[in-house]
């Protein structure tokens, strides 16, 4: 039971269920397949940029412009396609842009040891004012319609995008579980100076960690382009903090070395979730932020109390074990007791 | 000089002589730039950045961060045209606003200082609560039969935020002592205040010794639970001071008042020569930095630069300053290891020559 408990994985997945089913019964149109699925269709975005924030903050940094890079991966996504780009091309090209601009967060914070949190939020700003200057501040409205179809594939009757991340997801968790390299950013996030001892490549991991939020930032800014089908020039605001939001919902810990790709899924899943919820219970759509930053910070308190209550039993536990070791060296009583 | 250059810091020195070529520099390319009055006046553009950025200054020293300030503003905001709705005096409605801003930054305080939950955390879900509650808030009034979407009612509301508010009030932020438009007045007294208390008070010295060791801190007696509430506090009412001055100059109350400022905040601070670390800072070298910023954004405006490129300029200051700073820091110590070398090469090799 602790150990269900100490996971905060499971206590957040245990309460979406709860949630679910508390508004399936209030509103028995909220628990069909269709409404379901069209929640996580909602998640995606957020998601894939989650798992991004969650190798950053697995290493113990954080990085603020996440949101920005998918804005920009998006207006370079809209505009090279509608400058006569192929679709795969652009769509290499949106990746690539992601990664860049990643490594530049990257190497400001491994070569130039600027804070993350400085790196990030300056590189934000950077980042949403070059996005505003290559398209002269206007909406990206017409996009051609190949990359807009890609929305429309299913599979099983489920939206391609859908298994796409879902395979993403799953990848991502075996290897993060599996592979030598992946237990490196767990290493350098709990205890980076004890991982650079180990010979382990601190600064390359930590290049890697911001890297890829970069990528999987402009693999969220091809879902957005191909499931909006327009770019507004709000595209990603703020969607950094939905997605620190989520991953430390989903149980990492922003103190490093803790947490994996189901936890920013859970956490993502369920931050998109509580809006649909609301909408069911016909709780105005403005209310979603209150409610959004009210669970993080009962998710917290409450992981804060569980943590503390299991620390002290464990204390309690093993001053009574010293406590009857200590009766235990006079063998005689030992031996009567026998 | 040299007392001088200690009392001020070289920091803050090297920012008052960047504030000035700036200025110059501004100023030759658009001579209206260095007409006084113009640049005291330009000044009420950004002063809710400096409100909010002296007091999380504080917050920083401690090695803490509070980026729910930026919702604050619109809490403090829609608290005082609500109140005002209501039927409140509009000066009463203003105190509500700021006590809004002081129990909304004690809430943060008192969550951080209670558990081991990371204050960027906590004051990320306060951020989305705060801005949630903010645009609710007009609503359930409405519920309750309040006409809270102001005289001109609710699609108007959508637009403008909570106008009609009373000229006694809007005209504050326009309104000056002389050359001194009262935005920046409130800012300059404020700063002196702030200053004094991390300066001269027991308060304000225990913020250092918990940014630079809060177990040391607490084991030498310091309050540490009650100085962190305190300094959350002072940030959620400076915050709420920002709101309450921004409504006064754009003459309506909105919800999303000053959403755009988190990133000019925060350099501001980190600008001013706050360590994000904690354990050092000053408040003037926050106003400084904020005073840089300010006019840096004035000017490119001022030069027909889009505002797009403001916060290119402003994340680029931030990210080389900051890098700046280490390298100096850095240069400075492999300095003075090679002085430190070469000072022992005379009794190298044998004992010590006293």
């Amino acid at each position: 039971m602790s150990r269900i408990l100490r996971s905060r994985e499971a206590l957040v997945l245990l309460l979406l269920i709860v949630l679910v089913a508390i508004i399936g019964f209030i509103n028995p149109n909220f628990v069909k397949s269709r409404s379901l699925l069209s929640i996580l269709n909602s998640s995606l975005i957020l998601v894939l940029v989650s798992i991004g924030e969650m190798f950053v903050i697995i290493t113990r940094g954080i990085d603020v412009s996440v949101g920005a890079i998918v804005g920009l991966s998006a207006v370079i996504l809209g505009t090279s396609l509608n400058a006569g780009v192929p679709l795969a091309a652009a769509i290499v090209l949106t990746l690539l842009t992601g990664l860049l601009a990643g490594s530049v967060n990257s190497v400001g914070i491994v070569f130039f040891k600027v804070p993350p949190i400085i790196m990030t939020l300056g590189t934000l700003g950077i980042y949403r004012g070059s996005m505003l200057l290559i398209t002269g501040g206007s909406w990206i409205e017409t996009i051609p319609p190949s990359i807009k179809s890609m929305n429309g594939w299913t599979v099983l009757g489920v939206r391609g995008f859908i298994w796409f991340t879902l395979i993403i997801v799953i990848v991502t968790a075996i290897l993060m579980r599996r592979l030598k390299i992946a237990r490196y950013f767990y290493a350098v996030g709990d205890n980076e100076e004890g991982a650079y001892v180990l010979g382990i490549p601190v600064k390359a991991t930590i290049f890697a960690a911001y890297a890829l939020a970069g990528l999987f930032a402009g693999a969220a800014a091809v879902l957005f382009v191909s499931q909006i089908g327009f770019v507004p020039m709000q595209t990603g605001n703020g969607l950094e903090l939905k997605a620190i939001a989520a991953v430390v919902l989903g149980g990492v810990n922003l103190t490093g070395g803790v947490g994996s790709p189901i936890s920013a899924v859970i956490g993502a899943v369920f931050l998109t979730a509580i809006d649909s919820m609301l909408v069911f219970l016909k709780v105005p759509g403005y209310w979603n932020n209150a409610f959004g930053g009210a669970i993080l910070l009962a998710a917290v308190y409450v992981d804060y109390r569980v943590r503390k209550t299991i620390e002290a039993r464990q204390r309690q536990v093993r001053t009574q074990v010293r406590a009857s070791t200590a009766t235990d060296v006079t063998p005689h009583s030992a031996i009567k007791e026998a | 000089m040299k007392t001088l250059l200690k009392r001020i810091g070289l920091w803050e020195l090297s920012l008052a002589i960047l504030l000035v070529v700036e200025i110059l520099v501004l100023g030759a390319i658009n001579p209206t730039f260095l007409n006084l009055e113009n640049l005291l006046f330009a000044t009420s553009d950004f002063t809710h950045i400096l409100l909010a950025a002296l007091p999380l200054t504080l917050v920083i020293i401690t090695g803490g961060i509070d980026i729910s300030g930026v919702s604050i503003m619109g809490l403090a905001s829609i608290t005082l045209g609500l109140a005002w709705v209501a039927g409140v005096n509009i000066f009463a409605a203003l105190i509500l606003a700021l006590i809004a801003g002081l129990l909304a930054g004690g809430f943060n305080g008192a969550f951080i200082a209670n558990t081991d939950v990371p204050p960027l955390v906590v004051t990320l879900g306060s951020l989305f609560m705060f801005a949630g509650i903010a645009t609710g808030l007009p609503g359930i009034l409405d519920k309750l039969g309040f006409t809270a979407y102001g005289a001109a009612g609710f699609s108007a509301y959508l637009y403008e935020g909570i106008t009609g508010l009373p000229r006694s009030f809007t005209s504050l932020a326009h309104g000056s002592v002389g050359l001194l438009p009262y935005p920046i007045l409130i800012v300059f007294i404020f700063a002196l205040i702030l200053s004094v208390i991390l300066r001269r008070t027991r308060f304000g010295r225990s913020l250092y010794l918990i940014g630079v060791n809060v177990d040391a801190a607490r084991y030498s007696g310091v309050p540490v639970k009650a100085v962190i509430v305190a300094a959350y506090m002072l940030s959620g009412f400076g915050a709420a001071l920002a709101g309450v001055v921004l409504t006064s100059y754009v003459t309506s109350s909105r919800s999303d008042l000053g959403s755009e400022a988190l990133l000019p905040i925060i350099t501001a601070v980190v600008l001013g020569g706050t360590d994000i670390m904690g354990g050092s800072g000053t408040v003037w070298g926050t106003l400084l930095a904020g005073l840089v910023i300010g006019f840096l954004r004035q000017g490119l405006l001022a030069m027909g630069v889009t505002s797009d490129v403001v916060p290119i300029v402003v994340g680029g200051l931030l990210v080389v300053s900051v890098a700046l700073k280490l390298g100096f820091a850095s240069f400075n110590q492999y300095r003075l290891n090679r002085r430190a070398l070469r000072n022992r090469e005379p009794g190298e090799g044998g004992a010590p020559s006293t």
